[in-house]
């Protein structure tokens, strides 16, 4: 059943959705998550594991730090998958070292041990890389990897024990408003009365912010990238995420069943189609064997597609939207929403529970699009 | 001969050797065919150490002349072949798949599944457009070139209905055996069908595509159902009838449509007992026992089951179809001319379950619709009239003993997932297949689901009571069939 009223109200029961409401029901606040389909079934269902702190900026480089924190702490307490197996970004010219050397200079300074490495180095970490033509790779070893379905659940289960309402197949379809205050939400299955909506439904977000009738202008749009999954090889086999920019700006990493798993930078859309391509296929397997040749041997079992939420920076939308009280955001992750998602709930918690929060939110200000005040890019995978 | 040689070979001769061991086999031989001759049924060891043979799912990854991973049941016998056993998670690091270059073909209509009803599509459509015609197998016929029963409607032995057929195949349609397509790929102005043969890569690219995909055998869901010396019903027929060689001497055979099986074992001089009720199969490297509900006990060499087959629905709904379920089963939702979507055609047992003539008819009348668009004369009314003399097949829907089986035991999926893995899930709540997917990781093996969705989607219907056409089956994902990362890798 819809419970008749709720303090604050999530729209997107996805990793974000979830883990803002987690935080929230932590700190005794009465929150419902409104999910059009089943806890974790957008781009969380479909997203690549990885989680990394090798930002190029100082404030998406805290927040990860502070997310790899909580990344740690939750899965030892929620008992869930998440191993710091590392990120190895492996590098091809003197242009490229040049940029990863200032990259790793503002990681270092916040507290995040990336280390230049050689080829040699490279290749003991992950043996069946090919390095002949790497000349150096960027390594931090505290980054890792999660099941984003198996941490969702996790996150799902502790939030409804701290007494948040999980509502799944329950639709939003408008906002009840008077003289710009919100007073409730309008679902597929009724009404429910709140006064605070925190929009976390990242490729949906545009169509929320326009039910609610913000004017404000936060352009995300829904691109399709795709992932293929290779059949399941000896554990352990590929550790770190391994990125290479040159080939195609791929990802790989092995999952914890076994499985090579990844992607490229092959961009569609803005669509909201998710049927996957054949020039997918093509080129992921020419870039993954390049990289490494060994997986010229493996099966491919299976591709699928699933949402970026991009915007003009490829940096989310987070904060406070003052033109509709009291209504938040949180959307936006262009491609690394599922790493950052233990942050950003910290960070929307604060938001809403003390008016402020300690980490660089307001490098996500929504109003930085109307503002024409874009961030550097941050860097983006697949 | 060899110990379950059915007939004296006239093929070359060549020796190899298994685990060290030698043993004779023809050249041109499948290997996982080669070794059952010898009497050897476990090949291979699944990731939890489950010992498994080539003839139910699952893959068969060997090592083979050094190299691991290598598919037993696509590869032919060589003389002098080292043959070892492995285990599933076991792969080779030196790059060995090398892909070869690209060929495309363009034609009018690429036709995917050399049954009948690729046959029949493929003979209507060749007087007056161009077609390819792509077979999984190495032989054309589908299911009917298993069979040596006289077929209805041919008036034929089924193998010679099926050269016959063949015969009047014109010299100038393309027609690619041991080609497996990877899916079918709008591209608007035509239909992309890439195809793998080998370690080669062929584009096809035509105007129509018609689905002659057929139906693939039911699982049958009992203790021990991976174990070596399981026979898959047309893994069974295969070996007698195309390789001449016995699953054993004396076998279990079990499933409602034991019937078509135990006529051949009739024709063979084969010993077998009927068990119409198994529960659990047993023995130390392959099976000696066959155990039934009430605890009577058989000993045997092998067990076949045969339980009806029912549409395989990937390549329909990877190429944009929709699904619906009827007469036990699921198929495609098809409008007045047989397409699942514009441009897309569908026939034979891909479409519902009937007899092989029927199959034949339909692909005729597909290929006439075909025609039709093209501005051809063409009388699909013909043929729909004579289809309709054969009322599609009803399939039973099981009742899975889920009380009686130790769940543990009965593996749901070719990868390591039990009964008992996701009949836990299921308990706990969760009923949505895309959730259990997930969560127990059926249906994203090797076969996409292929032989597991539908069991899987029972459970959960003989858990909640949900009727089987309330159950929403996750869609395929190109590629509809495995491809080595290799051969799509050249640029």
């Amino acid at each position: 059943m819809l419970p008749e009223k709720s303090e604050v109200v999530v729209i997107g029961g996805g990793i974000v959705g979830v883990a803002i409401a987690h935080e929230l029901a932590k700190r005794g606040i009465d929150v419902t998550v409104l999910e059009k389909r089943f806890i974790g079934s957008g781009s969380t269902f479909r997203c690549g594991t990885g989680i990394r702190q090798q930002f190029n900026d100082e404030a998406n480089v805290r927040v990860m730090k502070r997310s790899v924190e909580l990344w740690e702490k939750y899965s030892r307490e929620y008992n869930f998958s998440f191993s710091q197996t590392g990120y190895l970004f492996l590098l091809y010219d003197e242009g490229e070292v040049e940029t990863f050397k200032r990259n790793i200079k503002i990681q270092n300074k916040f507290g995040v041990p990336t280390r230049l490495i050689t080829p040699e180095e490279a290749k003991e970490i992950v043996p069946l890389l090919d390095i002949s033509e790497v000349i150096a790779a960027s390594w931090n070893p505290t980054d890792g990897k999660a099941d984003p379905f198996e941490a969702t659940t996790a996150f799902a289960i502790k939030a409804k024990e701290y007494g948040a309402k999980l509502l799944e197949y329950t639709e939003v379809k408008g906002f009840i408003i008077e003289n710009g205050e919100i007073k409730g939400v309008k679902t597929n299955r009724g009404i429910i009365k709140t006064g605070i909506v925190v929009n976390a439904t990242n490729a949906w977000a545009k169509l929320i912010n326009a039910m609610a009738g913000i004017r404000l202008k936060i352009p995300i749009e829904p691109y399709k990238h795709q992932a293929v999954i290779t059949q399941p090889i000896k554990r352990g086999t590929i550790n770190p995420m391994v990125i290479s920019f040159k080939y195609g700006h791929a990802y790989l990493t092995q999952t914890f069943h076994g499985g090579i798993i990844g992607g490229i930078g092959y961009e569609v859309g803005p669509t909201y189609d998710l049927t996957p391509t054949y020039e997918f296929l093509r080129e992921v397997s020419y870039y993954f064997t390049k990289i490494i040749p060994a997986l010229k041997n493996l099966l491919i079992l299976r591709t699928w597609a699933g949402y970026y939420a991009k915007t003009p920076d490829s940096n989310p939308a987070i904060g406070k939207i003052d033109e509709l009280s009291d209504y938040y955001i949180a959307a936006g992750f262009s491609g690394h929403g599922f790493m950052m998602a233990p942050a950003v709930g910290e960070m929307i918690a604060d938001l809403i529970t003390r008016g402020k929060t300690n980490l660089p939110i307001e490098w996500y200000d929504p109003y930085r699009f109307e503002r024409g005040e874009l961030r550097t890019a941050a860097l983006q995978m697949g | 001969m060899r110990p379950l040689d059915l007939t004296e070979k006239s093929d070359k001769k060549v020796k190899i050797y298994f685990e060290g061991k030698e043993l004779e086999a023809y050249e041109g031989e499948k290997l996982s065919v080669a070794l059952l001759a010898n009497e050897v049924y476990w090949l291979t060891t699944s990731t939890e150490g489950r010992k498994r043979g080539a003839f139910t799912f699952g893959p068969v990854p060997m090592k083979v002349n050094g190299v691991r991973g290598v598919d037993a049941r696509k590869t032919r016998v060589t003389e002098g072949m080292k043959v070892e056993r492995q285990s599933y998670p076991e792969f080779h690091e030196e790059p060995v798949i090398e892909g070869k270059e690209t060929t495309q073909f363009v034609v009018d209509v690429a036709v995917i599944g050399g049954g009948p009803a690729g046959i029949g599509a493929t003979l209507e459509l060749q007087e007056d457009l161009t077609v390819a015609l792509i077979e999984e197998k190495g032989w054309l016929g589908g299911d009917m070139w298993l069979k040596s029963s006289k077929q209805e409607g041919f008036n034929e032995r089924a193998r010679k209905a099926v050269e016959e057929l063949t015969r009047n195949i014109k010299e100038d349609v393309r027609v690619f055996l041991g080609a497996s397509a990877l899916g079918v790929f709008d591209k608007g102005e035509y239909f992309l069908v890439p195809v793998v043969k080998e370690s080669s890569l062929i584009e096809i690219m035509a105007k129509r595509v018609v689905l002659a995909t057929g139906a693939v055998d039911s699982i049958m869901l009992f203790e021990n159902n991976d174990m070596p010396g399981i026979f898959r019903r047309d893994f069974a027929l295969e070996v007698m009838n195309v390789w001449e060689v016995a699953p054993g001497w004396n076998v279990a055979v079990t499933g409602s449509r034991a019937e078509e099986v135990i006529q051949e074992l009739e024709r063979w001089g084969i010993d077998y007992v009927y068990i119409p009720n198994v529960k659990r199969a047993e023995g130390e490297e392959k099976v000696e026992k066959v155990v039934d509900m009430n605890g009577n006990e058989y000993k045997v060499d092998a067990l076949i089951f045969a339980d009806g087959r029912r549409p395989d629905i990937n390549p329909i709904t990877q190429a944009g179809g929709k699904i619906t379920f009827r007469r036990g089963y699921y198929g495609p939702i098809i409008d007045e001319k047989h397409r699942i979507r514009e441009g897309i055609y569908v026939a034979g047992s891909a479409v519902s379950i009937k007899s092989h003539y029927a199959n034949y008819l339909e692909g005729r009348l597909v290929g006439a619709y075909i025609l039709r668009e093209f501005g051809f004369d063409a009388e699909p009314c013909i043929y729909e009239e004579k289809l309709k003399e054969y009322e599609p097949e009803s399939l039973p829907i099981p009742r899975i003993p889920l009380e009686k089986f130790n769940l543990e035991d009965v593996q749901i999926c070719g990868c390591d997932v039990s009964l008992k893995k996701v009949d836990d899930v299921i308990r706990r709540g969760i009923t949505d297949l895309q959730i259990i997917k997930r969560l127990t990781h059926l249906a994203m093996g090797y076969c996409q689901g292929r032989y597991c969705l539908f069991n899987g989607a029972l459970v959960v219907s003989q858990r909640t009571g949900k009727k089987l056409g309330e159950i929403d089956l996750p869609v395929a994902r190109s590629p509809i069939k495995n491809v080595r990362m290799g051969v799509l890798a050249r640029r």
